[in-house]
C-alpha cells in the first residue's frame, strides 16, 4: 500500500491546487461585483486619513498611562479587553494589506521578461514568513486576551506599536499604487 | 479504453458514447475555426479518436491481437497527453514571457528527470510485459502530466493569469482526467485490484466527462482576456523586486525587534 502514497500524493497535490485556482476565479468574480458597488458607495464614506489616525489612537500608550494612573481596575480592565480587540481587527486589516503589496507586485511583473526565479522564490518565502509572524502576534494577543498583567499589556501594545511602524510604510506604498 | 472481447454492455457504451463525443467536438471545433487556434489540443483529439476507430477496428476483425494493440496504443495516447500540456502551457503564458520562462524550466526539468527514470526502469525492469510494465509507464506519464498541470495552475493562481472559458475548460477536463488515471492506474497496479471491474471504469468516465467539459467549453472561441489595467508602477521587474523585498524586511525586521524586549 506504501508504493501508493507518491501517486496518490501528486494526485492530491493537483486536486489542491485545481480547488484552489476555481475558489479563485470564483472570488475574482466577486470581489469585482464587490468593488463596482463600493466605487459608488465612495463618495459618502470617510477619507482613509481617518483610517490612519485610528490605527495611531489604538497603539498609541499615551492612553494606557493615563487609564492606569486615573481610573478604577474595571475600567482599566474594560480598556485593555477592548484595545486588544481593536489590535487583533487593526493587526487582520494590516495582514490584508500585505497581502496587498503582494498581489501588486505579482500583477506588474506577471508581463515582465527579465522575471528571476531566484528572486520570486526569495520574495515568496520572506512574504510567507511576514504572513506568518503576523498571525502569531494575532494568536498572541487573542491568548493573552484582555491581558491580566500590566507588564504583559504594556510589552503587547509596544510590540504592536513596532509592528505598525513597519507596515505603515507597506500600506503607505499599497496607497501609493492602488 | 480496455474494452475485453466478452466487455459488458455500459463498456461497449461508454466507448462508443467516447467515439462520437470526439467526433462531435472535432466537427465544431472545424465549424467555429477552433482547431488552429489551439492546434495541439486538437491534434491531440483527432490521434485518440484515430486510436479508438484502430481498436475497434481490430477488435471486430482479429479480435485475439486486441490485448497488446490496446497497451502499446495506450502508451502512445498518453505520450500524445503531453500535446495538450504543451497547449496549455502555450496559451497561459501568451502575455506573460517572464512566467513563461520559469515554467519552460520547469517543465524541461521534470520532463528530463522523468524519461531519465523511464529509461532507467525499461532497461534495469527483469521482464518486458505489455500489459503490467505499459500501465505502470502509462501510470508514471500520467503522474508527471499531474505534477506539470499542477505547475502550471499554481503559477496561473500565484500570477493571477487572465484565462479565457477555451483554456480553462481544456485545464479542468484534463485535469479531472489525469487525476482521476492517476488514482486508478496506482489503484489497478496492486495485486487484485487490477482485474476489478470497477477500476477499470475510472478512467473511461472520467475521459468522458472531460470530453463533456470541452465540448461545452469549446463551443465557441473564447480568447484569454488582455490584461485589465495598466499598473501605475515602473516596469522594471529589479525595481519592483526590490520595492517589494525592501517593505517585507521592514516589517520582518520589526518583528525581530518585538522579541527582544
Amino acid at each position: 500500500m506504501s508504493q501508493l502514497l507518491p501517486y496518490l500524493g501528486v494526485a492530491s497535490l493537483l486536486l489542491v491546487v485545481s480547488a484552489l485556482w476555481a475558489r479563485q476565479l470564483f472570488l475574482t468574480r466577486k470581489s469585482r461585483i464587490e468593488l463596482i458597488v463600493s466605487q459608488k458607495r465612495e463618495p459618502t464614506s470617510g477619507s482613509s486619513a481617518s483610517h490612519r489616525d485610528h490605527g495611531e489612537r489604538i497603539f498609541d500608550l499615551g492612553d494606557w498611562d493615563f487609564v492606569s494612573r486615573n481610573a478604577p481596575s474595571e475600567i482599566q480592565e474594560m480598556f485593555l479587553r477592548e484595545r486588544a480587540i481593536l489590535a487583533i481587527s487593526w493587526l487582520r486589516r494590516t495582514r490584508a494589506r500585505i497581502s496587498l503589496v503582494m498581489r501588486a507586485h505579482v500583477a506588474a511583473v506577471g508581463q515582465i521578461d527579465d522575471l528571476h526565479l531566484a528572486t520570486e522564490l526569495k520574495l515568496a518565502l520572506s512574504y510567507l514568513v511576514v504572513l506568518t509572524l503576523c498571525d502569531l502576534l494575532i494568536v498572541w494577543i487573542w491568548l493573552r486576551g484582555p491581558v491580566r498583567t500590566r507588564k504583559m499589556v504594556g510589552r503587547t501594545l509596544r510590540t504592536v506599536a513596532w509592528l505598525r511602524g513597519a507596515f505603515e510604510q507597506l500600506m503607505a506604498r499599497v496607497s501609493a499604487e492602488i | 479504453m480496455y474494452v475485453p472481447p466478452a466487455a459488458s454492455v455500459f463498456e461497449q457504451i461508454l466507448w462508443w458514447m467516447e467515439i462520437a463525443t470526439e467526433a462531435f467536438i472535432l466537427l465544431r471545433s472545424i465549424n467555429a475555426r477552433l482547431y488552429g487556434k489551439y492546434l495541439a489540443f486538437f491534434i491531440y483529439l483527432s490521434a485518440v479518436l484515430l486510436i479508438d476507430l484502430l481498436r475497434f477496428c481490430v477488435l471486430t476483425l482479429h479480435p485475439n491481437v486486441y490485448a497488446p494493440l490496446y497497451w502499446y496504443t495506450q502508451f502512445l495516447h498518453a505520450g500524445i497527453g503531453y500535446a495538450v500540456i504543451l497547449e496549455i502551457y502555450r496559451q497561459t503564458l501568451n502575455n506573460s514571457p517572464g512566467v513563461a520562462r520559469i515554467a519552460r524550466t520547469f517543465l524541461w526539468g521534470v520532463l528530463a528527470a522523468v524519461i531519465l527514470k523511464v529509461t532507467w526502469n525499461a532497461v534495469s525492469g527483469p521482464v518486458w510485459s505489455p500489459g503490467t510494465t505499459s500501465a505502470e509507464l502509462e501510470r508514471d506519464l500520467r503522474t508527471v502530466q499531474a505534477i506539470l498541470l499542477a505547475g502550471i495552475i499554481a503559477l496561473i493562481a500565484y500570477y493571477v493569469v487572465a484565462t479565457g472559458r477555451n483554456l480553462k475548460g481544456i485545464i479542468f477536463g484534463y485535469s479531472a482526467y489525469i487525476y482521476a488515471s492517476v488514482v486508478s492506474l496506482a489503484f489497478g497496479a496492486l495485486p487484485g485490484y487490477g482485474l476489478r471491474p470497477g477500476w477499470r471504469l475510472v478512467q473511461p468516465i472520467a475521459y468522458l466527462a472531460a470530453l463533456l467539459i470541452w465540448g461545452c467549453t469549446l463551443w465557441s472561441y473564447s480568447p484569454n482576456p488582455a490584461a485589465e489595467t495598466e499598473s501605475k508602477i515602473d516596469r522594471d521587474y529589479k525595481l519592483i523586486a526590490e520595492q517589494t523585498r525592501r517593505a517585507l524586511s521592514r516589517a520582518r525586521s520589526f518583528f525581530k525587534m518585538g522579541g527582544e524586549l
